[in-house]
């Protein structure tokens, strides 16, 4: 947060629509994303209750779990799931191309895009993830095949969601606070509705009272995966109880006729986020991408074919807990990771450069010389150090090392002359 | 009169928002009203669609969810005060409805409903009270050592000294133990052991300090005998408390007490201190 | 009934009161400023439904699945004399095995009512702390009180049988009712189960349905958890120092029972509740006095719902809302998961910057009004401010001023670089 996005927010609040926070869009929006909406039970670990999944607006398979709590059920859930996963998956398979110039490699042309609504449904996914992806497929217990794949799969996907310039994986709503300022709060802006209500109001109604409607969970279901509570205890115990009755009694009609009832109940419930999600999509995709999204794209597809390439040749999967080793080198890889990608931001998109000139972490000056062959002796050795000499604003110190627009190359400020 | 199947499907949505908007204003009663509408509704909507199938509409009994007329199995041999009599032999210590359930299901292959338990020790009462020691025996409480109430959650037989059936604060572990021990001694009598018994085992097996090292590991001789030396830490100052309590019951409470326990009433400004035996009101 | 209740009765009106949990008192501690949550709660309003007929529903619920799975699993830890619960106390606090005592304090002698419930928590616990003291003298040998941890090293365990205090040392005190201070008046709470261990001390224990997964679990709600079960160290330490026991007695660290992994079993985790406890009792003794600003209130101040003879409440709810108005209030996005009045105090704090929250408000200088915020933006420097609520010509807005201006003049240059298209200047 910073002043220049809070001022965004009260501008956003006095016109009643969100506003820009900025000029480009900063993470890829595939032309083929799979959309993913889970349900999970209340009260319960990692229970999936249903889902709405596909690759396009008219493309919803919609799973449903009759007995949440139980095991088998579960899995065979995972297992409908995988089959569509998968497939859309192993879809990317089918181009590659070559990449980097010193050492060519294959990598695949393009790569998947695993789109959620938003933070919470990340974290279903990879406990999801976790609990299919060590399962036996032979013995007691057995799962098909299909299952600790798709496991692996959703782990890796979560993995990248956390790393800062990967688009493999999105939650929409972080997606779209990054790009546009609301007159609410943060908090709020991790409801679909209420957010796409701000940057996207119906015409007649300003974004104040378009998110208030969509936080109507009676009118507005509620992205999930966590259901409304009323839902819960007025709608959706029943058909449960319904379904255990129907079970318990034979079968037949009744089953199916209590079966059909759950899933147009929890259909009620994700129809209306998956339109949403869709109108998400299409609003991203109006904004035009910045200058570095596609090279941060590519470094996605690296990382997708080496999973895929790990996938095949039989490597283990992703171990429970890391190592402190290889969690010191994940952090410190990650941190490196975070300064690069708020460096490409802030080039790309004058609006986030304009943040990090607020607070002297940039600054934008006249170049008053060059010395483009300057040589530093002062070390041990002598090393190329071109100086630009500049009138920046006062608030840049000397010393201070900051990222230049080439990239793998930095900027110190020296002492400054009168 | 009867309305379409669907208009009726509108007016169930309708009211089924309406139910969910009630309980979000916190508005209880109209929550209610609402609620009985819509079971209205949705039996008016039962019956439209069987009357379009050609068949009997399936009536629900309110409250149980089961349906008259579906083939019910056969009905259990004995009857439930005798299940639980047996289950509470076996154990010899008092327990709550789910391990008698549990232990019943696990040993007499046949199973009840832990809820069809809550009512039985209020019968029993009713029953020994209009006729007193007419049965050769009672599915009675266990009393708490300090105030002789009837201890929550928990059944014993009334043919038991009162020394059995009191509850201090070390008793609630001995019985544990004490069940271990008769569980796993009952498990050595039976040839093949089967999941349901195993799983009842490894539900004490898995709480006893050196019971076992696994669920696939378990021995019953070996879980006994861990149980066995953590009750000896136990037993004397358990036995002391139940003793002192047993002695003062006897003192104390009517026949009825003895078996149910007593009530502690408040006093009343101006009244009797009200301590009897028997159920409050 | 004294004043204070005679008033807060008046202003809950006719509804039956609704008492504080450590939940509320979470969430009061956590926003001591707000007077108009302190005097709800504090009178028991039922908030939820004020709200609404206020014409602000707030969805508040439970979905009946998570308290049953919730009720389900706390039976299954508390089965058996506590047997799970045991073993995960023998395993993570090294309790002695002869230290296995359970005293269920839901009822006392069959009757359920707080006062005796109370009575009975407060008796159980001092007749346990002083007998373990008694046993620490027995085994030291001293006259004087000596550290029970001396006694343990020295004899290993707790004397056992025959009719020494060992019998009278509870263990395991299963809920147990306790009473907290909160605004000049008592709230009961009730702790899932309080342990006692002789060469240590008392643990709280909170037992959550929510699972921990490869040693980790929902940040928010162990946050949750942590901070109500400081609330319950707060009420057991007071209700100990009534007895002359001190605070240190109770341990800072809670424990945290819940489903581990996939399954079931239960596995314990220790939480260090040392940062809320300060928190909590800086922001209790900030909770001001509830007669003093009960005293701030107009006598006749109600919010009853009398209903007339078709079941309709009485007043308007545009009346029922002026009254609320009457009363305060401090809004924050943090409101939005703690109270019922969320959307109502929402709705009047539009127009606030403290409606982004606490960081973006402190973004923009620590100017209140959004108009303010948009108007210094928008000024020349050196311009003339007009009167105004905010009107400050130089001083404390004179630097937000500067922020601001710098700010605007910043996005409307970063603005105007890009594609008309795509938005206008500030």
């Amino acid at each position: 947060m910073s002043t220049l996005t809070s001022l965004a927010r009260a501008i956003a609040a006095e016109r009643g629509a969100a506003q820009p926070a900025c000029a480009v869009r900063h993470l890829h929006i595939s032309e083929r994303p799979l959309v993913f909406i889970p349900l999970a039970l209340a009260g319960e670990a990692n229970a999936p209750l249903a889902a709405m999944v596909g690759d396009s607006p008219r493309a919803a398979h919609m799973l449903t779990v009759a007995e949440p709590r139980d095991r088998d059920q579960r899995f065979a859930f995972a297992a409908q799931l995988a089959a569509i996963v998968l497939r859309y998956i192993e879809s990317y398979f089918g181009s590659e191309e070559t990449a980097g110039t010193r050492e060519p490699r294959i990598r695949y042309a393009d790569a998947p895009q695993l789109l959620v609504p938003n933070p919470a449904g990340v974290a279903f996914t990879r406990l999801l993830g976790r609990s299919t992806r060590f399962r036996r497929t032979a013995g007691p217990y057995a799962v098909a095949e299909t299952v600790p794949v798709l496991g692996r799969w959703l782990t890796f996907l979560t993995e990248r969601a956390e790393h800062p310039a990967s688009s493999l994986m999105l939650a929409v709503t972080d997606a779209l606070a990054l790009h546009w300022a609301t007159g609410q709060s943060p908090v709020e802006d991790l409801n679909l509705g209420a957010l796409l209500g701000w940057i996207d109001p119906p015409p007649g109604r300003t974004g104040a009272q378009a998110a208030a409607r969509a936080e109507d969970p009676v009118r507005c279901p509620p992205a999930g995966p966590a259901t409304d509570p009323t839902f819960d205890n007025e709608v959706l115990e029943a058909r449960l109880l319904a379904i255990r009755t129907a079970r318990a009694t034979g079968g037949g009609p009744p089953m199916q006729r209590a079966t059909a009832a759950l899933t147009s109940a929890l259909a009620t419930q994700l129809e209306p986020t998956w339109t949403l999600m869709w109108r998400a999509v299409d609003l991203l995709r109006g904004l035009p991408a910045g200058n570095h999204v596609a090279a941060r794209w590519d470094h996605d597809k690296d990382a997708f074919t080496w999973h895929a390439n790990h996938l095949r040749d039989g490597g283990p999967p992703q171990p429970r807990r890391d190592g402190a080793v290889s969690a010191a080198r994940r952090l410190a890889g990650l941190e490196q990771v975070q300064a690069e990608y708020a460096a490409q931001r802030a080039f790309d998109d004058p609006l986030v450069m304009a943040e990090h000139r607020m607070t002297g972490e940039a600054f934008a000056g006249t170049v008053t010389a060059a010395e483009p062959g300057r040589v530093d002796g002062s070390g041990r050795r002598r090393v190329l150090r071109p100086a630009s000499p500049s009138r920046p604003p006062t608030w840049c110190s000397p010393g201070r090392v900051c990222p230049s627009p080439r990239p793998r190359a930095r900027i110190r400020r020296r002492a400054s002359s009168p | 009169m009867s309305e379409s199947a669907e208009m009726l499907e509108r007016r169930i949505d309708r009211l089924r928002a309406a139910v969910r908007e009630a309980v979000v204003a916190g508005d209880r009663e109209g929550a209610r009203a609402l609620r009985s509408e819509l079971k209205s509704a949705e039996h008016a909507w039962e019956e439209a669609l069987a009357r379009v199938e050609g068949s009997a509409p399936e009536a629900v009994q309110p409250g149980t969810g089961e349906r008259p007329g579906r083939v019910t199995p056969p009905g259990p041999l004995i009857p439930l005060r005798e299940q639980v009599h047996q289950a509470l032999s076996l154990l010899t210590v008092p327990a709550a409805p789910r391990l008698i359930v549990t232990v019943h299901e696990a040993f007499f292959a046949e199973s009840f409903p832990v809820a069809r338990l809550t009512s039985l020790r209020r019968d029993e009462e009713r029953s020994f009270r209009s006729a007193p020691f007419a049965r050769p025996y009672y599915i009675c409480a266990a009393l708490a050592a300090d105030l002789l109430a009837p201890a929550r959650g928990l059944l014993a037989i009334s043919t038991w000294p009162m020394e059995k059936r009191v509850i201090g604060p070390l008793s609630p572990r001995v019985h544990f133990l004490t069940a271990a021990i008769r569980v796993a001694e009952s498990i050595e009598r039976i040839p093949g052991p089967d999941a349901d018994v195993r799983r009842l085992l490894w539900r004490f097996a898995a709480n006893i300090p050196g019971a076992t090292g696994s669920a696939a590991a378990m021995d019953p001789r070996a879980v006994a005998e861990a149980a066995q030396a953590e009750l000896q830490v136990h037993e004397a100052a358990d036995l002391d408390v139940r003793r002192a309590a047993a002695q003062r019951g006897r003192r104390q409470l009517d026949d009825a007490g003895q078996l149910f326990g007593s009530r502690l009433q408040v006093r009343q400004p101006g009244g009797r201190a009200a301590r009897g035996s028997g159920t409050a009101s | 009934m004294n004043g204070t209740e005679a008033r807060l009765a008046r202003i809950r009106g006719g509804a039956v009161p609704r008492s504080h949990n450590a939940r509320t008192i979470a969430a009061l501690a956590s926003n001591p400023g707000c007077t108009r949550r302190a005097v709800l709660d504090a009178a028991g309003a039922d908030k939820q439904r004020l709200a609404a007929y206020a014409g602000f529903p707030a969805p508040f619920g439970q979905s009946r699945f998570a308290l049953t799975r919730g009720n389900a699993f706390e039976a299954q830890v508390k089965a058996d004399g506590a047997a799970e619960l045991l073993r995960l106390l023998r395993e993570h606090l090294r309790l002695p095995i002869p230290e296995a005592s359970y005293d269920d304090l839901s009822e006392v002698g069959g009757n359920a009512s707080l006062e005796l419930r109370h009575a009975r928590t407060r008796s159980l616990l001092a007749r346990t702390a002083r007998s373990a003291s008694d046993a620490a003298d027995v085994a030291a040998g001293s006259d004087a009180a000596s550290p029970a941890n001396d006694a343990c090293t020295a004899s290993g365990a707790s004397p056992a049988g025959g009719d020494s205090p060992a019998a009278d040392i509870g263990t395991m005190f299963d809920h147990p009712l306790l009473r907290l201070e909160v605004g000049g008046r008592h709230a009961y709470l009730e702790p899932d189960l309080i342990a006692f261990q002789v060469c240590g001390q008392f643990h709280v224990i909170e037992i959550k349905s929510f699972a921990v997964i490869d040693g980790r679990a929902d940040g928010d709600k162990v946050a949750a958890a942590a901070i109500q079960s400081a609330v319950y160290v707060l009420a057991l330490r007071d209700a100990l120092a009534e007895l002359g026991v001190p605070p240190a007695a109770v341990a800072d660290e809670t424990i945290l029972v819940c489903p581990e992994n996939f399954a079931n079993r239960p596995v314990a985790v220790s939480l260090d509740v040392r940062r809320q406890l300060t928190v909590l009792r800086r922001q209790l003794s900030r909770l001001d006095r509830i007669d003093d600003l009960l005293d701030l209130l107009p006598a006749d101040l109600t919010f009853d719902l009398g209903p007339d003879d078709q079941g309709v409440p009485r007043r308007a709810p545009a009346d029922l809302a002026a009254a609320i108005r009457q009363i305060e209030a401090r809004y924050a996005p943090e409101c939005l998961g703690t109270c019922e009045m969320c959307f109502f105090c929402r709705e009047e704090a539009r127009g606030c910057t403290a409606a982004f929250g606490r960081e973006a408000r402190d973004d923009l200088g620590g100017v209140e009004q959004v108009a303010t915020v948009l108007r210094l933006a928008r000024a020349t420097p050196g311009a003339g401010q007009g009167p105004g609520p905010d009107s400050d010509p130089g001083g404390d807005l004179a630097e937000a001023a500067e922020l601001l201006r710098t700010a605007a003049r910043l996005r409307t240059e970063s603005l105007g670089q890009r594609p008309e298209s795509l938005g206008a200047a500030v």
